[in-house]
């Protein structure tokens, strides 16, 4: 119910004569009017204090973000000792273009709130409050007013004076406060804000009466005419976004306003302490994880990294030949434990360092995003070459080979430990363990201090067990004796390293075309030529740097002529490499989604073992593939091989930073017409697992 | 009733042809080139200042917050510094005709020999053109570009957002400061503020 202003004022002017104007100009455009809730304050009190504005028609005043220029009125008070008076409630505000142009604000009456909280003691007699207003008003032209008014509570007629009824108007146009969720991002030339609002609300929106006012300046263009969609019950909101650097916003307010399509209008405030982010559906996921469950799973998949074959052969020549020394020095074998666990966590805090500032710069990049340029996989594979090259005894590390990581790995002195911890590391990036996906995802929302500590955490979990070996000497019992069976064993090992570089071989194959593939292949051999040069490295000197700089040389080429830049496009990719499923994109999900099928996205990477393993034996057979035909599922395959903006949101919105990921969308009820939370499955799937999710038995 | 659809679609193509061209002004990148002539009749050429820093005033000098900073000395007193540094000054009026501070060339002249201001041209806009080009959303809206000609700067004159010259005292000036950190050769703290004032008349 809204009491008309004019019966309103007629009113006040009978009942109110407390109002004492000082300094008010012969003809103001706005009239500005104190109004207390009520004329009395009590000790300890709070009450409202209304400043009402009446503007002179085809004028106007600002909010508190004018939008594109004009000034936000200010009232700053003089207030009795201990007296308090909160930060003005501000209703919520119209669009008044000007031109190209757009502000924020309002016309005709309007009411600012603010509450008067008196002390727990009060003197006696009346009080006196003093205002100095400076309010902007706008029609083609601004003109400033200024003004000083005094308010007088507890006076002679303070009884009688009730103002309540204005105060309650005010406080129906303020918006009200929710604690929605709420995300915002950008994609490419548009804001999107994203709004949780309950169901119930959501049904009885008008789409074209939504508008959206942010406190804060410079995020989206304010006269650029909005889109509102709803999806996923979600409120969907675009414009065209504005010139500040949306980065620097991690949290914002504003005022979503619309009419019910019965016609009544609704406002709320909604804020965003999200860093940008897009969730396209329920804002789940890593928020769930408190800190010190990320740490324990973050530690969980450090210690299962161990398995990972890549990682396997390098650690357990380095657990045999620790078993060596302990023997005789087990001090040493301390050290040795202590620098190969500086080496893994230095290494992972190192490179989630790099990921977040490159984040923090902008880039949609995740984890594993090491493994998105060619040239980093072509330089892990020599290295996983090299190593295999030296188990299965081509070469001993007795060359000084001046800064190669495989020498100081197979180094016997505490430098040598702290850098196959470094190369522990780099063969075990583009592996996700279980548990791992979680914490990562966690740790990339965190402040960088937090998120840092849960990679120093991984990689803890990783280095454990060598930890645990070296300070252990029960642990050390339980392995072989070393003897001469070791030399056969270590060569043994070689073959898992070949067959990791070959995998390596094979991700660059999906990043580059064969001509590249031809030149990394070129590369190993001129890496196992430098290495025959340095065993033959003759004495005499002149010959004997010649034949360096030519070893030297054939490393360096090696090196350059490694592809740089991804040639394939992710989508031809993923249509020569899948049998069935169709390429992921945002829209195309959506799409879907809009429809009643059922949807499953997996999201997957050339380099990500995991993910082609569960590919293999849980998604690409008969058995999964007559499940999704039976039950009409529409199977969405987004690669993550390279580098794609797209896929790095989606994956954020799951609250990952890396792949695999595997959602599952529920079909559409038949009754209520509704789908059901999209549910994430396990990192590690077999086809029962899928099976029961597809058929809701999850 | 054609007459009303020609109307209606001119309007239409207007506002959206006004709609800001996004990322036209962008921290760091070129300034959009400006080609004009300025009110004593020599042409201007943005480009033929690379190698000076050129800050850009959108004015109008019956806008309340003009008349803030100019009435009280405070923007010529910044044109001052600036001159002093070697840096041209260029005032910009887009107020379209028949709109608040829209002026001959003479009139502006007379401005700015009037307010004593120091500056190194003035170019009236009427089209609006230059102004949309920057997205100028206020007067004054400031823009500083470096001697690369690269937009170093673009917000407001200062962080006290009112009308009122009783606020001059005490602000911080960002154009001032940005103007020192490029002197200095040092990173510029703020280099993109909200601008406040008047909209520009377009």
């Amino acid at each position: 119910m809204r009491i008309p202003f004019l019966i309103l004022s007629l009113f006040l002017t009978l009942t109110l004569p407390m109002i004492a104007n000082a300094q008010e100009s012969s003809d103001p455009l706005v009239k500005i009017r104190i109004l207390p809730e009520k004329g009395e304050i009590q000790a300890g009190e709070e009450i409202w204090i209304g400043t009402q504005q009446s503007i002179t028609p085809d004028w106007h005043t600002y909010w508190t973000n004018p939008g594109d220029s004009g000034a936000t009125p200010t009232i700053e008070w003089a207030l009795p000792e201990d007296f308090e008076i909160s930060e003005i409630q501000w209703p919520a505000p119209h669009k008044l273009p000007y031109g190209p142009l757009l502000n924020y604000g309002y016309e005709d009456k309007v009411i600012l709130l603010q509450k008067l909280k008196a002390p727990k003691t009060l003197p006696k007699g009346p009080l006196e409050l003093n205002a100095t207003i400076e309010i902007l008003v706008c029609k083609e032209e601004c003109i400033p007013e200024y003004g000083n008014y005094t308010l007088t509570l507890n006076g002679p007629n303070a009884a009688t004076e009730n103002n309540s009824p204005y105060i309650n108007v005010a406080q129906q146009h303020l918006p009200t406060k929710t604690d929605w969720l709420v995300s915002f991002y950008e994609d490419g030339n548009d804001f999107v804000l994203k709004t949780a609002a309950p169901e119930a609300l959501l049904s009885t929106i008008n789409l074209a009466t939504v508008a959206f006012f942010p406190e804060e300046w410079g995020l989206l263009s304010n006269p650029s005419p909005v889109q509102a969609l709803i999806q996923d019950d979600v409120l969907v909101l675009k414009q065209v976004r504005g010139q500040r650097d949306i980065t620097s916003v991690h949290e914002f307010s504003g005022v979503l306003s619309f009419e019910t399509m019965e016609g009544e209008k609704r406002s709320y405030t909604i804020s965003s302490t999200f860093k940008p982010d897009t969730s396209t559906s329920k804002f789940q996921g890593s928020s769930n994880l408190g800190i010190f469950q990320a740490l324990i799973f973050a530690l969980l998949g450090g210690l299962i990294l161990n398995l990972m074959p890549c990682v396997f052969p390098v650690l357990s020549i380095k657990a045999l030949s620790l078993v060596k020394i302990a023997e005789k020095h087990p001090e040493i074998a301390r050290r040795h434990g202590l620098s190969y666990t500086a080496g893994v966590i230095t290494s992972f805090v190192l490179i989630a360092g790099t990921l977040i500032a490159l984040q923090a710069g902008g880039a949609q990049i995740g984890w594993g995003f090491q493994l998105q340029n060619p040239w980093i996989v072509g330089a892990l594979g020599y290295l996983l070459f090299v190593i295999g090259l030296n188990l299965i005894g081509f070469f001993d590390f007795v060359n000084p080979f001046a800064n190669v990581g495989g020498k100081l790995a197979g180094n016997d002195g505490l430098s040598g430990s702290f850098f196959t911890g470094v190369l522990a590391t780099l063969v075990a990036t583009p592996c996700t363990a279980p548990f791992m996906a979680g914490a990562i995802g966690f740790a990339f929302i965190q402040p960088p201090l937090i998120s840092l500590t849960i990679f120093a955490a991984l990689g803890l979990g990783l280095a454990l067990p060598y930890l645990a070996l070296s300070f252990a000497p029960a642990l050390q019992k339980m392995l072989p004796r070393p003897g001469p069976w070791m030399e056969i064993f270590k060569q043994a090992l070689a073959f898992p390293m070949f067959i990791a570089a070959l995998w390596l071989l094979w991700v660059l194959a999906q990043q580059v075309d064969s001509m590249d593939i031809t030149a990394a292949l070129f590369g190993a051999i001129l890496i196992t030529f430098s290495i025959w040069m340095f065993k033959h490295i003759p004495e005499r000197p002149l010959t004997h740097n010649i034949t360096r700089a030519i070893a030297v040389l054939a490393v360096l080429s090696a090196l350059t002529i490694l592809p740089t830049k991804t040639i394939t496009l992710n989508n031809a990719a993923i249509e020569a490499t899948y049998s069935f499923g169709q390429p992921f994109s945002q829209n195309r999900l959506e799409e879907e989604l809009a429809g009643d099928a059922p949807v499953f996205t997996e999201m997957t990477a050339a380099w990500c073992i995991t993910c082609k393993v569960n590919h293999k034996l849980a998604i690409n057979i008969a058995a999964t593939k007559t499940l999704f035909a039976e039950n009409n599922v529409r199977y969405l395959i987004g690669d993550w091989t390279n580098e794609d903006p797209a896929i790095t949101k989606y994956l954020q919105a799951y609250g990952r930073n890396g792949v695999p990921l595997y959602v599952f969308y529920g079909p559409r009820d038949v009754v209520t017409k509704q789908r059901p939370e999209p549910k994430i499955l396990p990192q590690v799937l077999t086809p029962d697992i899928v099976k029961k999710y597809i058929e809701g038995n999850s | 009733m054609p007459k009303i659809i020609a109307y209606t679609m001119a309007a239409a193509i207007l506002l959206f042809s006004a709609l800001p061209v996004n990322a036209a002004v962008e921290i760091g990148k070129p300034a959009p080139e400006i080609e004009a002539t300025d009110t004593g009749g020599n042409p201007f050429k943005l480009s033929d200042h690379k190698g000076k820093i050129v800050v850009l005033e959108w004015t109008n000098h019956q806008c309340p917050f003009v008349i803030k900073h100019y009435g009280s000395g405070n923007m010529q007193a910044v044109q001052k510094t600036a001159k002093d540094q070697g840096v041209e000054w260029v005032s910009i009026v887009s107020s379209a005709p028949s709109h608040q501070g829209h002026v001959s060339a003479d009139e502006a002249n007379t401005i700015v020999s009037e307010q004593g201001a120091t500056i190194s041209a003035k170019i009236l806009d009427e089209s609006g053109a230059i102004g949309k080009l920057y997205d100028a959303k206020t007067t004054p809206h400031m823009f500083i570009i470096n001697a690369e000609g690269n937009v170093a700067y673009a917000g407001a004159i200062d962080n006290k957002s009112s009308p009122n010259p009783k606020t001059i005292e005490g602000a911080t000036n960002y154009v001032l400061a940005a103007l020192e950190s490029l002197k200095a050769g040092s990173a510029i703290e703020v280099s993109q503020t909200q601008p406040y004032g008047c909209s520009v008349k377009y």
